[in-house]
């Protein structure tokens, strides 16, 4: 017997690739520190999820919705600090080099 | 010693004696006034005897007759006469005793109310034939007194005689007739009635019958009798000509037959002597509008017990639901509509046999009904609360509300009218005081009827339930069934539908959906650019996991050709986006394979899990069910025997006995399962349309595993609330389900009556 696929409708959810190693898809899903909502939901301000309302990443290694970090830096009393562990706030570059492969 | 009378007294005595005689004598010589007097007893006497019929009265001379009854008039013993003649009447009654006896026992044995009508006849020749002054006509005898007795003022005899007369003889014969009269009497009148359209002149031959019945007092004696005879006409017309016929109005057409038909009958007996028609009429009003409220007290009764199909006809309907409304301002019977009405609803409606959609039009056409009956709404409320209480109940009711929302009637008869004017759903609670057209509310309005003024359809279907958040949830499910279903990139229908369900719902709350349809636009999207980059068999439905239904998941592994696909697609994915990875539901979707075997090569649509089956199979001829479930990791047993089954149904695999599998390189006769190939067809699409219910209803089964953890605290601890249950979940090794997730699991429980709500609380149903 040969089989030979022709096409494949298939159905895939995305997830933000947040550098941690896969972890099982069940477990408590990771949310952004500020706003409590997963990372694949939107921050308050925003309506759509995904591109629309990206994450963003610390050199600190704490990501957030962009949105949310930048209001937060934006209040006077965040003296620029990741409001996780006080450290200021760096931008991570990209974040580390895809390691699905793996 | 003896009693001597005085001579004063002797002397009174005589006086009198004298006085009384001279009186009697008309004071006259010797005794020719006597003679007079005893001449002019005879004549009067004889004149008024009653007799038989066959002794005509013989003629008198009516000088002398009146001649007599002066004399007896100035001797004051005209009452006498009378009373001598009421005896007389006793006398002779036998004679009409004897007749009616024998009509009636004829009318007892024929039914006949002709009979009866003989028997009328015959009793008026009978009084024409005693009456006294029969030969006079009132008014030609003004001039008979008779002397009162007590107080000496005149009164005419005329009118004294006849009315002493008539009421001894009405008294005689009522006292004669059995009571079969009554029924007969009743047919008889019966028999009057215009029956056919065009017996206009039949109703004045009968003018002669009324006035026997008129000189019988029976029209007195039985006009409730008669009363009931119009009634039961009426009824009975109406019942023959309105049953049924709901296609146009009749209330007019009614009284319009009244008017023609029944009003010139019901002058005989109600308007008697009306000189002319403006007379008739004022005589006739009470009476008239008696009947006319029984025309519309039974046209209302006929409607109401005909209410429940004529809701079933509706639109068809309407005229006869305009009539009912004008018959219920006139009669007051709304409560007796309404509970007619519940009542069929209990009966035909609101019972497992019924379907849930068949119920939801049902209650919509009821809604459209009771608004056209009673616009104010007070009627379709109390009609309303069971259907909608029982609606609560049922659990695929929102199911059928949604689908019908977005338009997924599959016979196309939409519970909602596309006429209706998009509102959004607000509650109006409190009431517009500057309203310058407020009506109070009527007053069988109970205390917590609240008028629903907006009131378009959907919004009271989605007032079933308290809150519309069940509903977004719902279409969040449908929707998502629609879109996965969807392969040709078409959405713009379920686009459509979602626009115009915010008007409905509101922005905010859709919002879940409108992720979803740009998932849907997203992937084909990014499915472009990769196949750009890399041409790939597949072609993903990338979704955004926290805006969908949750779906099946879990993860199988792959043979590794069909990883192979996977993985490479998701390395340019990440390549595209490079923040975002993917993590694919392996169930779901369908892959198209062309299989090639030795004797034929098919091409079918199979599911992933089928796919990979294939694979399996390309590499050995016989699997196990539990070798397929080794090879395939983390995969549940009915997946593994689902996907089998498709493969069977077309033919590619046998079962070889319990749990064997062989691959079939050449077909075999498909004798022992006719049929199988068409069915497959259909197995296939069965199996993906309710891809995401199956999903919710994997997840309830999984909640069911704690399901005595649950018990066992409530029995512990009586009352708790949810959060109180999902925290103490979470000690439950491998509980992992949301606060959500468990009351909707917990909802189920309640509607297999295993535990109880109330406030929020939650305990056992015991």
């Amino acid at each position: 017997m040969k089989v030979t696929i022709k096409s494949w409708n298939a159905i895939a959810q995305w997830r933000w690739d947040t550098g941690k190693a896969d972890q099982d898809d069940a477990d408590e899903e990771d949310v952004c520190g500020i706003c409590r909502v997963a990372y694949e939901g939107c921050c308050p301000a925003c309506k759509m999820p995904g591109d629309d309302c990206p994450l963003i990443w610390g050199e600190c290694s704490h990501v957030f919705h962009m949105h949310c970090l930048l209001k937060w830096i934006g209040t006077g009393q965040s003296k620029q600090q990741c409001p996780m562990d006080r450290r200021p706030w760096v931008t991570a570059e990209r974040k580390v080099a895809p390691s699905n492969s793996s | 010693m003896t009693t001597t009378a005085t001579p004063a007294v002797l002397a009174f005595v005589e006086d009198k004696w004298q006085e009384a005689f001279s009186n009697l004598n008309h004071h006259q010589p010797g005794i020719s006034g006597l003679m007079t007097l005893s001449k002019a007893w005879k004549i009067a006497a004889d004149f008024l005897r009653p007799r038989p019929l066959s002794q005509p009265r013989p003629k008198y001379n009516p000088v002398e007759v009146k001649m007599a009854f002066d004399v007896l008039g100035q001797t004051r013993l005209l009452y006498t006469v009378l009373e001598n003649f009421l005896d007389d009447m006793h006398q002779q009654e036998y004679l009409i005793k004897h007749e009616v006896e024998e009509y009636m026992s004829k009318y007892e044995e024929t039914d006949d109310p002709r009979i009866i009508a003989q028997l009328v006849n015959r009793l008026v020749e009978w009084f024409n034939a005693w009456h006294p002054l029969a030969e006079y006509d009132s008014s030609s005898v003004p001039d008979l007194w008779l002397a009162d007795s007590q107080d000496d003022a005149p009164k005419s005899l005329g009118h004294v005689v006849t009315d002493h007369f008539t009421v001894a003889f009405h008294t005689h014969i009522y006292s004669i007739l059995p009571p079969s009269f009554s029924r007969g009497f009743k047919v008889l009148v019966a028999s009057t009635l215009p029956i056919s359209d065009d017996m206009s002149d039949n109703v004045k031959l009968d003018q002669s019958a009324w006035e026997s019945f008129f000189a019988l007092g029976l029209v007195e004696r039985y006009e409730s009798l008669i009363a009931s005879v119009c009634y039961e006409h009426i009824e009975g017309y109406i019942r023959k000509t309105c049953e049924g016929k709901w296609s146009e109005k009749m209330l007019t057409g009614m009284r319009e037959w009244m008017t023609k038909k029944m009003v010139p009958w019901m002058c005989l007996p109600y308007a008697r002597g009306a000189k002319n028609s403006e007379e008739a009429g004022k005589m006739m009003s009470g009476v008239g509008s008696r009947f006319d409220y029984h025309v519309c007290k039974v046209l209302c009764d006929l409607r109401t017990s005909e209410i429940f199909d004529m809701i079933v006809d509706f639109p068809d309907s309407k005229p006869a639901l305009e009539d009912l409304k004008e018959c219920l301002h006139r009669v007051d019977q709304r409560s007796n509509l309404v509970s007619t009405l519940r009542k069929a609803n209990k009966k035909r409606l609101l019972h497992p046999g019924a379907d849930t959609k068949d119920i939801l039009t049902q209650y919509v056409s009821i809604i459209k009904c009771l608004r056209v009956v009673d616009p104010p709404g007070v009627l379709l409320y109390k009609v309303a609360d069971p259907i909608r209480r029982y609606l609560r109940d049922r659990p695929d009711t929102i199911r059928c509300i949604v689908a019908d929302l977005v338009g997924d009637g599959e016979n196309g008869t939409s519970l909602v009218d596309d006429n209706d004017p998009l509102v959004p759903l607000v509650s109006r609670d409190v009431e517009d005081y500057t309203d310058v057209t407020w009506e109070p509310e009527p007053l069988d309005a109970g205390p917590d009827f609240r008028a629903n003024k907006p009131g378009d359809i959907v919004s009271t279907l989605v007032s079933i339930y308290e809150s519309k958040d069940l509903f977004v949830k719902e279409l969040q499910v449908l929707l998502a069934q629609r879109l996965l279903n969807v392969t040709d990139g078409n959405y713009e229908k379920e686009r459509r539908n979602i626009e115009i369900l915010k008007v409905r719902f509101g922005e905010a709350a859709l919002q879940v959906c409108e992720v979803m349809l740009r998932d849907m636009t997203d992937s084909r999207r990014i499915d472009q650019h990769v196949q750009s980059q890399k041409p790939s068999l597949l072609h993903p439905i990338i979704i955004s996991r926290h805006f969908w239904p949750t779906l099946q998941t879990g993860t199988f592994t792959l043979p590794s050709r069909l990883r192979a696909v996977q993985e490479e697609y998701a390395r340019e994915y990440t390549a595209f986006k490079p923040d975002k990875k993917l993590v694919w539901l392996s169930h779901m979707g369908t892959v198209k394979i062309e299989v090639e075997l030795q004797d034929r090569t098919l091409e079918v649509d199979v599911p992933p899990v089928s796919a990979a089956i294939v694979e399996l199979f390309s590499e050995r001829d016989r699997w196990s069910v539990d070798e397929l479930i080794a090879q395939m990791g983390r995969i549940d047993r009915p997946s593994v025997s689902k996907g089998l089954l498709v493969l069977v149904d077309l033919g590619i695999l046998k079962e070889e006995e319990t749990d064997n599998y062989r691959l079939l390189e050449i077909a075999e006769e498909p004798s022992s399962e006719p049929g199988a190939v068409p069915a497959s067809r259909s197995a296939i699409s069965m199996d993906e349309l309710p891809g995401a219910q199956t999903a919710q209803q994997q997840q309830a089964e999984q909640v069911r595993m704690y399901w005595k953890f649950i018990e066992g605290m409530l029995t512990n601890l009586g009352l708790l609330p949810l959060d109180r249950i999902q925290t103490m979940l979470k000690f439950a090794p491998g509980y992992d389900r949301s606060i959500e997730q468990l009351g909707m699991y917990m909802e189920a429980a309640r509607r297999e009556g295993l535990v109880v709500a109330k406030d929020g609380m939650w305990r056992l149903n015991r």
